[in-house]
């Protein structure tokens, strides 16, 4: 019993600051979300409204929309991160001269703030300013401009989302190809298998844990990116990056649609654990339900 | 099946060189073991003919293939690892059968082997169970099911038993000969206890940093050993040895220890003064009279016999006989031994005399 007191006392000062940084402003959010409150309209007062924020989302184009560059974005991001940072980890799994030297400036991207990363890429892609523009259009006749093709902004911040956030899946695939015993990769390779069905069958099945939990982070991470994307094409053009966080952002801030705002963060909310949940669905849990 | 030939084989890590030149004649159908102290260079030996290490120099052929740079999976070998090195991940059945999986057999095929494996290892009730949920026993027979379901030329065993207890050890040392005796493949297993080896090898190799010290049958490294070293690793408990000298007593060579013990010995060509070791078992030492005069330091009797060891002038000779004997420590007994038993090997060399 004392040491149950003690343990409570000792977790006490985390969870106030839980409660009244995650939890309140939480409930105040879904409290919000089923009233209309715009204070610069012309009733600036919040009405409860039942609903019908949530009648209006269904029909909202513009959110739908959102959505779906969002998804597509996470999909295409997540991927590549995934294989960028798997065929980096196993590189780094081997001994070669600069290795350490490498690996550092390989995780510098990690340590800056996304609105810095944000800005990097402005420089870096805007049009007769930037490195990037300048070269494809010299080297290969490429004219690049953000500001104007939508694929090539989507494409754009695809790749800086790579850029930044595969170090850390590298850094976790090393951490689990490292603990992964030497053996069964021995015996493998005298039962007969190629380098091909080493991967699928054995490190793949092996490392499967550490791959999902790093797709959960990114997954998450990735869902509510705002900060990059608003400095690079702030949701532009049109709305070909206008992601469900700048989709908020946008509503909330410039619009100050402080109800119908709260009222996307609670259905982006749902729809992220609906996603975190399928995927644990479809990769972790039969394997444990077999072995259980 | 297949004999294998390891001809003057060199293992170097970097400017380091391990391995010095090793030569091992394996017949078709042959158990070899590989017996040696940790650090020997049994497991990298082994490792070599699996394809897992790099061979610096020499050749190593399987059948009449010589296989230095051919890769593990084309090695037609199966081996058992110390750890099992079961797939986590995959089902009893699916262990077994992956070898077979690898090779795209189809699946009625790959479905009836397993199961003809897992009957002759009792294992049919567990194929679709986790390795984590077996008990090491079990395992270790899951490994050795997916070595034979692949009807390899040679299987290859890398202490297979040392993460087992006593009693279990004994069981699995039993099955493996037996599943030697019915597939006659050619088998090389290693091994740091030289009582798997004396038990189930039809030829054994002892070595020591690198070398090999002497191959033969198990009985005929026990009677005729080769040097000081494999007459105390084969053989337990391990041979008495005395340092001294050959002398003349009554027109007749005798030992004289260091200390100044008088040990009968055979008919041998050393010569008078030369400097020897004297090694006897302790099983070919009776109590008696007449014998060596020793005084008893310990009695350790185990119920079937009794170890004694005794000293005289500073020589601590252990003997260990069918007799149950009550000698009280500190009383005095008499060593007699059999001079035909009687081992000699040069000071200088630790060679046989």
């Amino acid at each position: 019993m004392q040491s149950n007191k003690l343990g409570w006392i000792l977790l006490a000062p985390t969870l106030v600051i839980l409660f009244f940084f995650g939890v309140l402003p939480f409930i105040y959010v879904v409290y919000v979300s089923f009233h209309s409150w715009n204070p610069f309209a012309a009733n600036p007062d919040m009405v409860f409204n039942w609903a019908d924020n949530f009648r209006r989302i269904v029909f909202d184009e513009e959110f739908l929309n959102s959505v779906g560059v969002t998804v597509m974005f996470v999909f295409f991001a997540v991927l590549s991160e995934l294989i960028v940072g798997y065929f980096l980890a196993q590189a780094f799994m081997k001994e070669f001269p600069g290795k350490a030297i490498f690996r550092t400036i390989h995780t510098l991207p990690l340590i800056m703030a996304p609105i810095i990363v944000g800005s990097v890429w402005k420089l870096m892609t805007t049009p007769s300013i930037g490195i990037i523009p300048h070269y494809l259009d010299e080297w290969f006749g490429i004219s690049m401009n953000i500001g104007t093709s939508a694929p090539t902004a989507f494409a754009t911040i695809v790749l800086m989302d790579v850029w930044h956030w595969t170090p850390l899946v590298t850094l976790t695939l090393i951490a689990a190809l490292v603990s992964l015993p030497p053996d069964p990769f021995e015996q493998a390779q005298i039962d007969g298998a190629n380098k091909r069905q080493i991967f699928w069958h054995i490190t793949l099945p092996m490392i499967a844990p550490a791959v999902v939990a790093t797709v959960f982070i990114r997954l998450m991470d990735a869902l509510r990116t705002v900060d990059e994307v608003w400095m690079l094409t702030g949701g532009g053009p049109g709305s070909a990056t206008r992601f469900v966080g700048v989709h908020i952002f946008k509503e909330v801030f410039p619009k100050t649609n402080y109800g119908y705002g709260s009222t996307i963060s609670v259905i982006v909310l749902y729809l992220t654990i609906v996603a975190c949940w399928l995927l644990y669905v479809t990769m972790l849990a039969p394997r444990t339900k077999k072995k259980g | 099946m297949a004999n294998v030939t390891i001809d003057n084989v060199v293992k170097r890590y970097g400017s380091v060189q391990v391995m010095h030149g090793v030569n091992v004649d394996i017949e078709d159908g042959e158990f070899v073991v590989l017996v040696g102290p940790s650090g020997c260079g049994k497991s990298t030996l082994l490792r070599m003919l699996a394809g897992l290490e790099e061979i610096s120099a020499g050749a190593i052929s399987i059948g009449d293939r010589v296989v230095n740079d051919i890769p593990p999976k084309e090695r037609d070998i199966a081996m058992v690892f110390q750890s099992y090195a079961l797939y986590p991940h995959k089902t009893v059945a699916d262990n077994i059968g992956f070898p077979l999986k690898m090779a795209k057999r189809p699946k009625a095929e790959i479905d009836e082997k397993v199961d003809k494996a897992a009957a002759v290892l009792d294992l049919t009730p567990y194929l679709a169970r986790y390795p984590k949920e077996l008990s090491g026993g079990q395992r270790q027979r899951v490994a050795m099911g997916r070595a034979i379901v692949r009807d390899p030329q040679v299987f290859l065993f890398d202490e297979p038993l040392s993460n087992l207890d006593a009693k279990l050890r004994v069981t699995m040392r039993v099955e493996i000969k037996e599943l030697h005796q019915r597939l006659g493949t050619t088998i090389v297993y290693v091994t740091h206890d030289q009582i798997e080896a004396m038990t189930m090898a039809d030829k054994i190799v002892v070595m020591r940093d690198g070398r090999v010290e002497q191959i033969g049958s198990p009985l005929d490294l026990y009677d005729n050993p080769n040097n000081v070293f494999v007459a105390g690793f084969i053989g337990s408990p391990s041979m008495n040895f005395v340092h001294g000298m050959v002398g003349m007593k009554d027109g007749q060579k005798r030992f004289v220890s260091d200390g100044g013990t008088v040990l009968p010995l055979p008919e041998t060509d050393a010569q008078e003064g030369q400097q020897v070791i004297y090694g006897i078992r302790p099983e070919h030492i009776t109590v008696g009279d007449g014998g060596v005069p020793m005084n008893v330091v310990v009695v350790e009797p185990t119920g079937s016999e009794t170890q004694i060891f005794a000293k005289s002038s500073g020589d601590l000779i252990d003997a260990l006989v069918k007799d149950r004997i009550f000698a009280r420590p500190g009383s005095e007994i008499g060593f007699v031994i059999d001079p035909v038993n009687v081992h000699l090997f040069d000071r200088k060399t630790e060679e046989r005399i």
